[in-house]
């Protein structure tokens, strides 16, 4: 039996609505519906389940969290169970006031997304016209007490002026800089013919990232990830799979991590029926890949098997059609040729492809 | 980062406050947390964005009388530009 551990974040997809179609939304083709949402007292009442389970941070997000006329309800009930909030927007739908009273409800953290340093490139990606809405959020934002991280989401049709977008979000104020590589899930998957960056930009990415760390040492802090195609080992997926994070659809289903729902016969339980914390501890899905014994070689003797748990399920899953199978992503891995084939034909993809077509997300009511 | 001078005011960054997990206190800031013990704890519970540096120094002094004071200004001011490099601490 695996040591059970205790969740330290909730990930509450409070909503799939979303006024944006970004072309790497990470939730799933399949979203739902308006009438299908926990009502406000749901919420509620998993806030305080979770606090009490261990959960230290509540991410909010969707979709848009601001999309649901209750946020501030549930920011104020998240807060008065003594979980610190962190909103996930991309402020459509905040103007000052809201903003302010969610502030004043409780809320700690902010973090709003940009799409590229341009208008038009931005709206272009966002599949909305978003961005100058954007830049008037984050001065909002900069008016009131709260921590503001801005995240930059990044992948081939942008990583080329990566420099410009980090001095375009240092402008906007925030305390901290997200540089997120677009993670090949739900749509974002749909579209990473155009999305997988080559390995030039990765490498420049990285030099670009560390040049712009020093510079802005002390003032704004910068986390970057680099994308596990191109990591020698994979990621450790969600810090292991029902080790430290948990997450809520909008229709109260639990999950491991946002795109659990893609392993077939994985049955996921809901919040409507069971309590949080026996779904945690008790629940065939988050159980499934607890511990060693679903391991196959050479994750089941490799020495680093407690350190990245044989990476993500879901893209081992995704890309080679076994769950079970070591993650595509690690060096070490049987598929590893699935990940390394993709880059080489994207490369040389790159050079003759100028048009770009893509399947934006999806509009749910 | 410099230090903090003696004048500093030291308080909690934005979105950085206390919080518990478990039995230990911590300090909760966007993406993680931090343990406090001990000579920390003790510290930071100082931290109002009210009390001057030379406040905190005085403050611990009087309370640990068998403590060397040069220490306690290094651990204060130690401390103070460690998590203030961390983001967690504006002076």
């Amino acid at each position: 039996m695996a040591t059970l551990h205790k969740p330290l974040a909730l990930i509450a997809e409070i909503t799939h609505r979303c006024p944006l179609h970004c072309v790497y939304c990470s939730n799933p083709l399949e979203m739902i519906a308006a009438k299908k949402e926990l009502a406000t007292h749901d919420w509620v009442r998993i806030f305080q389940e979770a606090r009490q389970l261990g959960v230290l941070h509540l991410h909010l997000t969707g979709g848009e969290p601001a999309a649901r006329a209750d946020l501030k309800e549930l920011i104020q009930a998240a807060h008065v169970a003594g979980l610190y909030t962190n909103l996930i927007t991309s402020g459509i739908g905040l103007n000052e006031s809201r903003l302010a009273a969610l502030v004043e409800a409780g809320l700690d953290h902010v973090q709003l997304s940009i799409q590229d340093a341009t208008e038009d490139r931005a709206n272009w990606i966002a599949g909305t016209k978003a961005h100058a809405h954007k830049i008037a959020f984050a001065g909002a934002v900069n008016k009131l007490r709260v921590a503001f991280t801005v995240n930059l989401v990044v992948h081939r049709q942008n990583l080329d002026h990566l420099e410009e977008m980090i001095a375009f979000a240092e402008q906007l104020g925030p305390n901290r800089l997200e540089i997120a590589h677009t993670q090949y899930y739900g749509w974002a998957l749909k579209n990473r013919a155009q999305l997988m960056p080559t390995r030039e930009q990765i490498e420049q990415c990285m030099s670009i990232v560390e040049a712009a760390q020093k510079r802005l040492a002390g003032k704004m802090r910068i986390d970057c990830v680099i994308p596990d195609y191109y990591a020698r080992y994979p990621k450790a997926c969600m810090g292991g799979w029902g080790r430290r994070l948990l997450l809520i659809d909008p229709a109260g289903q639990v999950l491991p991590c946002h795109a659990a729902g893609v392993i077939p016969d994985l049955k996921f339980d809901n919040v409507r029926d069971r309590s949080l914390e026996w779904i945690w501890n008790k629940s065939a899905a988050f159980n499934r890949f607890r511990g060693e014994e679903w391991m196959q070689e050479p994750c089941r003797s490799c020495e680093r098997r407690t350190e990245d748990f044989g990476g993500c399920r879901c893209q081992a899953f995704l890309l080679t059609g076994d769950m079970t199978a070591t993650d595509p992503a690690c060096s070490l891995a049987p598929m590893h040729h699935l990940v390394t084939s993709q880059q080489i034909e994207k490369h040389d993809l790159r050079e003759e492809t100028t048009d770009v077509s893509w399947s934006y997300r999806a509009t749910v009511e | 980062m410099p230090r903090p001078s003696d004048s500093s005011r030291p308080r909690f960054a934005a979105g950085c406050r206390w919080g518990s997990h478990g039995e230990d206190r911590v300090v909760l800031f966007p993406e993680g947390m931090i343990r406090v013990e001990a000579t920390g704890l003790s510290i930071l519970e100082l931290v109002d964005g009210q009390r001057d540096v030379a406040h905190i120094i005085s403050t611990l002094a009087e309370r640990y009388p068998k403590a060397d004071p040069t220490k306690i200004r290094e651990d204060v001011l130690s401390f103070l530009e460690k998590l203030h490099d961390k983001r967690v601490v504006d002076f």
